[in-house]
């Protein structure tokens, strides 16, 4: 081995002890089931973005001459995954629902990431009684099962799509309050804190700048995981009818209601927004669970 | 000990209070009026008015909050705009088919979680291990709903082995003294019957079951692998101990600790999933009674029916917390 090829080696050896984040995304890329998540979760964002270029045919449209027959005509050449009972393409009406999915994921996961920050980081870094009544309040939200709040939110404000996004971003609320809170909590009594307290950096500076930035990692991790679970419990109040109410939208979770009719004649209507649901929700929690191993400060350095 | 059970007691009155201002304030939150929302169309200035002193809606809120408070402690919830009976009643009668669904889901998850999780930390890293990790992993990745609706097509409807819908066969007619139908059919000595609940029983269980399955699998193996590496087990070991005395002893016995809090904290996901199986089923309990509630807008029904669940599921966590403390003496010495 040259000289060279020593160094460009051990230049990579010490690339790997970088920062916390050089070193997690080292070991994220050795995890396979991580990259797998990657993958699903880059094929669902693009096809997110790019359904009307992928997409054979307009979700709405009827070709009434496809269900001429009765419902439902499976695979053809015409409509690769075959029409709904309303004749419209089941591929196109897919790939249009990965959009619906991913915005009501990102909103509703954004809604409860920015409240709960405020609330924990307001809970864990003054303490006192703010702390006391604000923990009480989230324990009175979290005795209520999540999707259960979520079904009276919708209930209260009607059905539809803003509805759904705003709904299961307050039930993410109390989870992401109660995990800053924590994260905060344990760094209040850092060192660095401590140094930036005695150069008289103020509170709210100290919190902003330096607090909240080490609680990165735990929101990250803590976001995909809840991204995944904001796109079933959609799913779920699509399916209870409480979604976007224009029968037209293509969400899947409204698509799997009307199949339930017909699983006897057309499962595939079943299976393919089912699929569809469990592949992009799969894709998040492959990537949470790799980012909380690379991101596990116990494991740091064994890599 | 009793401190610690005194202690957590006087905890539940801020949160059931809490839980009934939330309740509470979520009726009046209501777009319109809640005489609105409960006469819906049939709704008249005459009407309206009637309604809101019925309910004494015209009195200041405090008042109203207060004597929401007293009705909701006699049990008084209200009436279904619907069937015209209380509340209270349509929760006689639905409540212990959930509960039958939700422990029949219990027991399908802890039966085979544990053992699977077990068995996946003991082959640490091998086969069997990244297929249960996969088995979980999946399990919490499928809507409840969708793998409902696969299992009935294909038990149900393909291979005709389980029934499709209902908790029991219209020609089967035995007497309901509980409303737990397992139970009725047990007393009416029936065991046909007995048999058919069972039946429809299997399918919506596993698919209410499947969430808690992977969720139990999995703590219950970071909990084996963690113990396994424990001083006291390599003592164990050390002193000759046969390998499933030692599993038995020491590493379930130790292991079971985190499990046992997960299983009980499982309730509020089976009840909340129980809407979701419960109307791929039409399984009568309170999940797709919730779920009718919702389509007709019936909100004294929605009301009721949360409150119920919510308080029952902070019971759970009650009992799951003091029965923790029992079995764990670090707890129990830890609150004096």
């Amino acid at each position: 081995m040259s000289v060279a090829q020593l160094e460009a080696a051990e230049v990579t050896l010490e690339a790997s002890q970088g920062g916390l984040w050089s070193e997690a995304w080292h070991r994220l890329r050795r995890n396979p089931s991580a990259i797998i998540g990657f993958v699903l979760v880059a094929v669902f964002i693009l096809v997110a973005i790019f359904a009307p270029l992928l997409a054979p045919d307009d979700p709405r449209a009827q070709d009434l001459q496809a269900i001429f027959n009765g419902c439902c005509p499976g695979p053809s050449s015409h409509h690769l995954l075959g029409v709904d009972d309303l004749g419209r393409d089941e591929l196109s009406r897919i790939l249009y629902g990965a959009r619906l999915s991913l915005l009501i994921g990102i909103v509703a996961v954004s809604v409860g990431l920015s409240i709960g920050i405020v609330l924990g980081s307001i809970a864990g870094f003054f303490g006192g009684w703010v702390d006391t009544i604000l923990m009480r309040f989230v324990d009175i939200m979290l005795a209520i099962p999540g999707f259960l709040m979520a079904i009276g939110i919708v209930a209260l404000l009607g059905p539809g799509l803003f509805q759904v996004m705003i709904a299961i971003g307050v039930v993410n609320i109390p989870i992401f309050t109660r995990l800053l809170r924590g994260s905060v909590l344990a760094q209040r009594e850092n060192d660095f804190v401590l140094a930036a307290r005695a150069v008289g950096v103020p509170r709210r500076k100290i919190l902003v700048s330096h607090v909240l930035p080490n609680s990165i990692s735990v929101v990250i991790v803590a976001g995909t995981l809840a991204l995944a679970t904001a796109i079933i419990d959609a799913a779920g109040l699509g399916f209870l009818g409480l979604g976007p109410q224009d029968p037209a939208t293509p969400e899947w979770g409204n698509m799997l209601t009307s199949t339930v009719r017909y699983l006897q004649t057309a499962p595939f209507l079943a299976i393919f927004p089912g699929v569809a649901i469990v592949i992009s929700v799969l894709g998040f929690n492959l990537i949470g669970d790799g980012l909380r191993e690379a991101l596990d400060p116990k494991l740091r350095g064994r890599a | 000990m009793l401190r610690f059970v005194v202690r957590r007691l006087l905890l539940l009155i801020p949160i059931l209070l809490g839980l009934s201002i939330l309740v509470f304030v979520w009726i009046r939150a209501l777009p319109g009026s809640p005489a609105q929302a409960l006469l819906g169309e049939r709704a008249t200035p005459e009407t309206i008015k009637q309604i809101n002193h019925q309910y004494g809606l015209d009195q200041p809120v405090y008042q109203q909050y207060w004597k929401y408070l007293a009705q909701t402690a006699q049990l008084k919830l209200g009436t279904s705009i619907t069937t015209q009976q209380t509340v209270l009643t349509e929760i006689r009668q639905r409540f212990p088919a959930t509960a039958e669904l939700a422990v029949a889901a219990a027991l399908f998850s802890v039966s085979i979680g544990i053992p699977l999780g077990f068995f996946a930390a003991k082959r640490h890293m091998r086969a069997f291990d990244q297929i249960s990790l996969a088995i979980s992993l999946f399990g919490i990745s499928i809507p409840i709903f969708f793998l409902a609706l696969i299992l009935k097509y294909i038990f149900a409807v393909r291979l005709g082995w389980l029934p499709t819908v209902g908790q029991i066969s219209v020609l089967i007619n035995i007497p309901h003294p509980t409303n737990f139908y397992l139970l009725d059919a047990l007393l009416a000595g029936n065991l046909g019957a007995f048999w058919d609940v069972i039946k429809h029983l299997i399918l919506p269980a596993v698919a209410l079951g499947s969430i808690p399955l992977a969720i139990i699998t999995r703590i219950t193996r970071a909990a084996v692998l963690d113990v396994q590496n424990e001083d006291y087990v390599r003592t164990a070991r050390a002193k000759g101990l046969p390998p499933h005395t030692v599993d038995a002893r020491h590493v379930m016995r130790n292991a079971l600790l985190p499990v046992s809090t997960i299983v009980g904290l499982q309730v509020g996901l089976l009840l909340s999933g129980a809407i979701l199986t419960e109307t791929v089923f039409s399984y009568p309990g309170i999940g797709s009674w919730l779920q009718q509630a919702i389509q007709d807008r019936n909100y004294p029904v929605i009301q009721g029916g949360i409150l119920f669940i919510a308080i029952i599921v902070v019971f759970v966590n009650l009992l799951v917390d003091i029965s923790y403390a029992l079995i764990n003496p670090r707890i129990r010495l830890g609150s004096k």
